[in-house]
């Protein structure tokens, strides 16, 4: 019976401590479970290509339009509306053709993220070594008779994970000194396009540049750096909490992925 | 099973668990921590994904002074480009020119009334002296004066009166349709020699900045070899302070040379342009004075055989009222002498009048010269800068954009060598904030400062 016993508690702890080392490996997946896709190659396909093309004559024939209604405009308030109105019927086509397109391409990569075992499909751009190019497949799958089938399952948890940056600089406080930042930059500008303007000689001006330069990075320095240096911080300490590797921009995720941006905004509450 | 028994496999249990936190807690911080080679060995997870901060790499790439330069180049420009030479745009601009065309305009209509005026007082003028020549005639020629003079009756002089006002009615409708169709015309003709001057202006500019960004990326890949090769050398530690600075003023030296060389010629370019610019202005101006002036002497011709053929007529309608139903029927109611004389008349006052609107045309061509060149000034000028500076942006953003390129290909090509190394498999850049993982920046940027020796 205590042998019984003793190799129950062994084989518990053996178990356990297994498990405990492949814990992470099962969070962490396999690395080889991060794919990566060219989006440039994808806006190379036919589809994209011809919506392109629609667009681009589309466009064409707005810019004349465009054209006629502001020849002989001064009124910068007209102007303005009319730019704006001319851009809403961009974007709104814009948005009719490639939707559609986007949403295929959607369920493409995440068909293929799926067969592959993909835990999370970022873009080429920042994947400088390893990683797999699911680019093809998803092409051929764009290409391909029908639309594609999305998968059954969702993503497997990733050890990589994702902040939406816009979300994040949203942060009142993060926001405020962002604004007050740019404010002083538009100050500066103004300032220095002014000594600019009576500059007499290449040395003067590039005085006035240096100067320029040196103000908009002492302001940097003082002011959005630390913000800066406390956000990396907090991100970096929510990742750790919940088992994460990498943290990256969600810009650049694709499929999958771990989302820590509330997380991260609720610790600036 | 006996509480004793019981309590040592609770405790069993107990070592068993402890055990796997403290392999937990060992793997964790393994995996909090963020770079070291250490790391690779007890911790295999975090070591098999690495990530590099590229904004750092790219700074210690020999060729990040190339790009710092750029980015200098298009701040400048940015500044600039609202700067010195272009200080109007927007609502200034069209302000301006709403200003400019309305002293134009006003110039016109000045000249207009000038001109109105001067041929009615000229007609009136020359009406009298017809009127006066009759009446001498009356005077100087005996009975056959008298009986001319007494023929023109109170009425025939109204109904004379009338058909010169009627006359003076319609040459000066037509004078104003003449006078609206040039300043369409001129208008026209402005548009078109600016826009044609813009154009000559755009090509020249785009050639001078492509010349300029070919040249900056030859002296750049002619100078790669040399500046690498110092930067190897300052890598080396056991580099002693007199030979550090030997190689950094070199380095400096290269820099400066490439700056100078790249400077000159934008100066050359700059001045170049600005000649251009000038000779373009000048050269609309003088086509602009030239055709200008061919429309207003046919508008004045044109004026000039309406303001005759009137006169004609109207010498002929006053001589058969004056010549009355019962005058004798000799060209148009008046004795040869007299038609002569009258037709002598009408030519000095045509020439009189001819000569005085000519001074007042002179005059609002010059006034409209000025206002010309003013207007070029404010808009031909603004708008071709603007373009310029933004045609230059471009080029120095596509620049830019190559050389970034291949700065980072050539850091992905160290980074790659480093990451197998090292046995890891997947290396990312543009992390938000590291959690985990290799951080491989170090090692790289020790690879990419002696990468060229």
């Amino acid at each position: 019976m205590r042998d019984l016993q003793r190799r129950l508690i062994a084989a518990t702890a053996a178990f356990l401590l297994g498990g405990a080392l492949l814990g992470p490996a099962a969070l962490a997946a396999d690395v080889t479970d991060i794919g990566f896709v060219d989006q440039a190659a994808l806006s190379n396909t036919p589809s994209f290509t011809d919506a392109n093309r629609q667009l681009a004559a589309f466009k064409a024939g707005l810019d004349r339009d465009f054209a006629r209604r502001m020849r002989g405009l001064h009124d910068q308030n007209t102007q303005a509306r009319i730019a704006q109105e001319f851009q809403n019927k961009l974007a709104q086509r814009q948005r009719d053709l490639f939707g559609p397109l986007f949403e295929r391409a959607r369920v493409a990569i995440a068909s293929v993220a799926s067969s592959k075992n993909l835990s999370v499909v970022v873009d080429k751009r920042i994947v400088i070594f390893g990683g797999q190019d699911v680019t093809s497949s998803v092409i051929d799958l764009l290409n391909g008779p029908g639309d594609p089938i999305p998968p059954v399952n969702t993503p497997p948890p990733s050890s990589v994970g994702f902040v939406d940056q816009t979300q994040i600089d949203a942060i009142p406080k993060l926001k405020s000194a962002n604004d007050d930042f740019q404010k002083f930059q538009a100050d500066q500008q103004q300032q220095a396009q002014a000594k600019m303007k009576s500059a007499k000689s290449d040395a003067d001006r590039q005085q006035i540049l240096k100067d320029y330069q040196s103000a908009l990075a002492g302001k940097q320095k003082q002011e959005i750096q630390p913000l800066v240096d406390q956000t990396r911080s907090v991100i970096s300490d929510v990742a750790k909490k919940k088992g994460l590797l990498l943290v990256i921009d969600r810009s650049n995720l694709i499929y999958g992925g771990t989302d820590i941006t509330s997380d991260v905004t609720s610790q600036f509450k | 099973m006996s509480p004793v028994n019981s309590n040592n496999g609770r405790r069993a249990v107990a070592r068993a668990l402890w055990l796997l936190g403290a392999c937990a807690t060992v793997t964790g911080c393994a995996r909090g921590g963020e770079t070291s080679g250490a790391l690779a060995s007890s911790a295999p997870l975090d070591s098999r994904i690495g990530y590099v901060r590229m904004d750092e790499l790219v700074k210690v790439h020999p060729l990040y002074s190339q790009l710092a330069r750029l980015d200098e180049d298009m701040q400048a420009l940015q500044l600039k480009s609202v700067g010195s030479e272009i200080a109007l745009s927007g609502a200034d601009l069209a302000k301006e020119e709403k200003a400019l065309q309305k002293e134009l305009d006003a110039a016109a209509a000045r000249t207009k009334a000038a001109l109105v005026g001067k041929e009615q007082e000229y007609t009136r003028r020359e009406q009298a002296a017809i009127d006066a020549a009759l009446g001498a005639g009356a005077g100087v020629t005996g009975p056959g004066g008298a009986q001319i003079a007494g023929s023109i009756s109170a009425q025939g002089q109204a109904q004379a009166q009338a058909v010169t006002q009627i006359a003076n009615r319609n040459l000066n409708a037509y004078r104003k349709e003449l006078v609206d169709q040039d300043r369409r015309a001129e208008r026209a003709l402005q548009q078109a020699l600016a826009e044609s001057a813009e154009r000559s202006y755009r090509a020249e500019a785009d050639q001078v900045q492509k010349a300029e960004s070919d040249y900056a990326l030859q002296l750049a890949s002619a100078d790669a070899g040399p500046r690498l090769s110092l930067r190897t050398k300052l890598s080396n530690l056991a580099l002693d302070d007199a030979s550090r600075a030997d190689v950094k003023s070199q380095l400096d030296a290269i820099d400066r040379k490439e700056s100078d060389a790249l400077g000159a010629m934008k100066n050359r370019d700059t001045d170049k342009l600005v000649a251009l610019q000038k000779s373009l202005h000048d050269k609309m101006i003088a086509q602009l004075n030239v055709q200008v002036a061919q429309i207003r002497k046919r508008t004045i011709g044109k004026l000039n055989e309406r303001t005759a053929d009137t006169q004609h007529a109207l010498i002929g309608q006053i001589g058969r009222v004056g010549g009355g139903p019962g005058g004798a029927p000799v060209a148009g109611g008046v004795s040869p002498e007299m038609k002569a004389k009258l037709l002598a008349l009408h030519q000095k006052f045509q020439h009189d009048f001819n000569d005085d609107a000519s001074k007042t045309v002179a005059q609002f061509q010059k006034t409209r010269a000025d206002l010309m060149r003013r207007f070029a000034q404010i808009s031909g000028v603004d708008v071709d800068s603007q373009a310029a500076a933004n045609k230059q942006m471009s080029a120095l953003q596509k620049q830019r954009g190559d050389l970034y390129n291949e700065m980072v290909e050539q850091i992905g090509r160290e980074v790659k060598v480093i990451a197998e190394q090292r046995g890891i498999n997947v290396v990312v850049s543009d992390v938000v904030a590291p959690a985990g993982g290799v951080d491989l920046t170090a090692d790289a940027e020790k690879d990419i400062e002696s990468l060229h020796e």
